[in-house]
């Protein structure tokens, strides 16, 4: 497997607060991955530093291309949607097809078309009739029938209600998605997308502070519903976090032995919210 | 070349309503009117070249002028439309980059394989080729529709001038001279068009306060440094030479004011006729150096906003 994206010691400052401090990391091919991190942790900037909407310092290769200044060639094998409602309010869905079709060597009409077809959206309807959850419906039939090799979306469902929301991962997953294809999604609801992810990244203060595979994250976070009498013990351990639920603790551990743990309680596979909150808990302190 | 094509494409359907409903909706008012009133009668009066035309047969050479005159003239019934031009070209240019970034769609725009200069290119070329040659489309419509009106209405007077305005080589040479004027209209109109598209990839909001007030608040404060701190500025020179080309050169025809061109002294001493003097001296303008200045200024600050829609980051 090759990598898609490789990243080196991004830096990006906006005036003296960095937005990016030195941000590495690589993403394979043919993985989903989630860039996952605190308002203002740096994921949209990572997004736009890949997509070469910003400058920063640093090395970055996203296809064996440099964003910085081979965006147009990038723009062919690359898409994005970057946030809700993007498309301008005048744009007619025939008019939408008909111009990515003109301008995008690899875009697939029918493809679009019968994404369409199972939606409420007509040819002549204009983007400021639609609903929210229809403008994307239109971008992703627009965004899906472009055989690209790296998707990239930020925030793509913000603002849709859950029937929209599901939809989407779901056409992502069922029609786009294939072992050639790369995507790249930052989202808040990650609830919503940890069980279609492969690879996890998070982000804190500028940093990639953890970047694994799902099984990865699997064996090496464990969570413990403790039993009262073994609670000392555990938090001996240092767990990450501890909550309670239904009056019993339940702590979250970094790489700790499983065999060990089990003495303790009902061993879980922490839920990536679990772990997102546990390993960000100092980052608005 | 495709792309090109689909850009231009794009311009127009988000402004459509500007670009062509509002030249045909004042050229539809003008023909209604002067429609009208032939109707209603109120022809009294008519002249044409110190003529009346009341219910007289007119023969020989006087109906030749009348003929002539009318050929060489219809095109004047379309000024107006022509007028409308310089503002649709000038509110086209100062929302063109401007538009995108505040409804937010840039970013789809730039998902694209398609590259700043590509876009920008083509919306010089909407404001420049495209929005022009359309404008003018309808003005010689509108000019044909006067001048067959007018006909119809000179017939019922018992002078049948279509076989003379037809075989009038100035009905056809007309429209050729109004188009003929596009690529004088393209190299004045440059360093308006540029001024206002880098504008309008800069700022942020109040494009027109920054269009307008910039150059205009620059020339007052020449106009109070020259006669109040008595500096050596020539702020006239300014006024003329900066602050009219890059607010009004879009305004089709002003050139012949910037070049304070020969065209009445063409036209009053070497007989020739109006359209053609006009024409000529147009042309002629393009023999003056500031001209150019004023192009290659543009096209400068057309590669600005190429510049600016490059490396421009979402607040």
């Amino acid at each position: 497997m090759s990598a898609v994206i490789t990243a080196n010691k991004l830096v990006k400052q906006y005036g003296k607060q960095n937005a990016l401090d030195g941000a590495s990391f690589s993403v394979e091919a043919g993985r989903i991955v989630g860039l996952i991190g605190p308002n203002g942790s740096g994921k949209t900037t990572t997004l736009k530093a890949i997509l070469g909407l910003t400058q920063f310092s640093g090395e970055l290769s996203v296809l064996g291309l440099d964003p910085r200044t081979q965006r147009e060639a990038l723009m062919n094998e690359v898409c994005f949607i970057a946030d809700v409602a993007i498309l301008p309010r005048w744009l007619k869905v025939r008019d939408a097809i008909n111009f990515v079709e003109g301008v995008h060597p690899r875009f697939d009409r029918s493809k679009a078309e019968k994404y369409i077809a199972n939606t409420k959206l007509r040819p002549d309807m204009k983007v400021k009739a639609m609903s929210k959850g229809m403008v994307v419906q239109l971008h992703l039939a627009l965004v899906m029938a472009i055989d690209a090799q790296l998707l990239v979306l930020d925030e793509p469902t913000l603002g849709l209600d859950i029937l929209y929301r599901k939809q989407f991962y779901q056409n992502l997953l069922e029609d786009y998605f294939d072992e050639n294809k790369t995507i790249l999604i930052t989202t808040h609801q990650i609830e919503e997308v940890e069980h279609i992810l492969t690879d996890l990244m998070f982000i804190e203060n500028g940093k990639i502070s953890l970047s694994a595979t799902m099984d990865e994250v699997g064996e090496r976070f464990t969570e413990v519903m403790v039993e009262p009498q073994f609670a000392a013990a555990a938090n001996a351990l240092q767990p990450l976090s501890q909550r309670t639920v239904f009056g019993k603790p339940v702590m979250l551990f970094d790489g700790a032995d499983r065999a060990q743990l089990a003495n303790f309680g009902e061993l879980r596979t922490p839920s990536v919210t679990d772990l997102f909150v546990a390993t960000m808990k100092g980052s608005y302190a | 070349m495709k792309t090109m094509k689909w850009l231009i494409k794009r311009e127009m359907w988000e402004n459509k309503g500007m670009l062509l409903w509002t030249p045909l909706a004042i050229a539809g008012a003008i023909a209604a009117l002067v429609l009208s009133a032939l109707a209603m009668g109120h022809t009294q009066d008519i002249q044409v070249d110190g003529h009346s035309l009341n219910s007289i047969t007119i023969e020989g050479t006087a109906r030749l002028r009348i003929a002539e005159t009318l050929a060489q003239a219809y095109i004047g019934t379309g000024m107006p439309v022509l007028m409308v031009l310089g503002l649709l070209v000038f509110f086209y240019c100062l929302n063109a980059l401007h538009d995108e970034r505040r409804d937010r769609s840039l970013l789809f725009w730039k998902s694209l394989p398609v590259s700043d200069f590509t876009t920008v290119l083509s919306k010089a070329l909407l404001a420049l080729v495209v929005a022009p040659l359309i404008t003018m489309g309808i003005a010689i419509v509108l000019g044909l529709v006067m001048l067959l009106a007018t006909c119809v209405v000179l017939l019922t007077h018992g002078t049948n001038l279509f076989g003379v305005v037809l075989s009038s080589p100035d009905l056809y040479l007309s429209p050729l001279r109004l188009v003929g004027l596009l690529p004088v209209y393209i190299l004045w109109a440059l360093p308006t068009v540029g001024w206002l598209l880098m504008v309008s990839s800069m700022a942020r909001s109040k494009v027109f306060l920054w269009a307008v007030g910039t150059p205009v608040i620059v020339t007052l404060l020449l106009v109070w440094a020259q006669k109040a701190l008595m500096f050596g500025i020539d702020a006239a020179w300014f006024a003329n030479h900066i602050t009219n080309r890059i607010l009004l050169g879009v305004v089709p025809g002003a050139w012949l004011a910037f070049s304070k061109s020969d065209i009445s002294i063409a036209h009053q001493e070497h007989k020739l006729p109006l359209p053609d003097a006009i024409f000529s001296a147009s042309w002629s303008t393009l023999g003056g150096i500031s001209v150019w200045l004023g192009a290659a200024a543009g096209i400068g600050m057309i590669a600005v906003a190429v510049y600016m829609r490059r490396r421009r980051e979402e607040a």
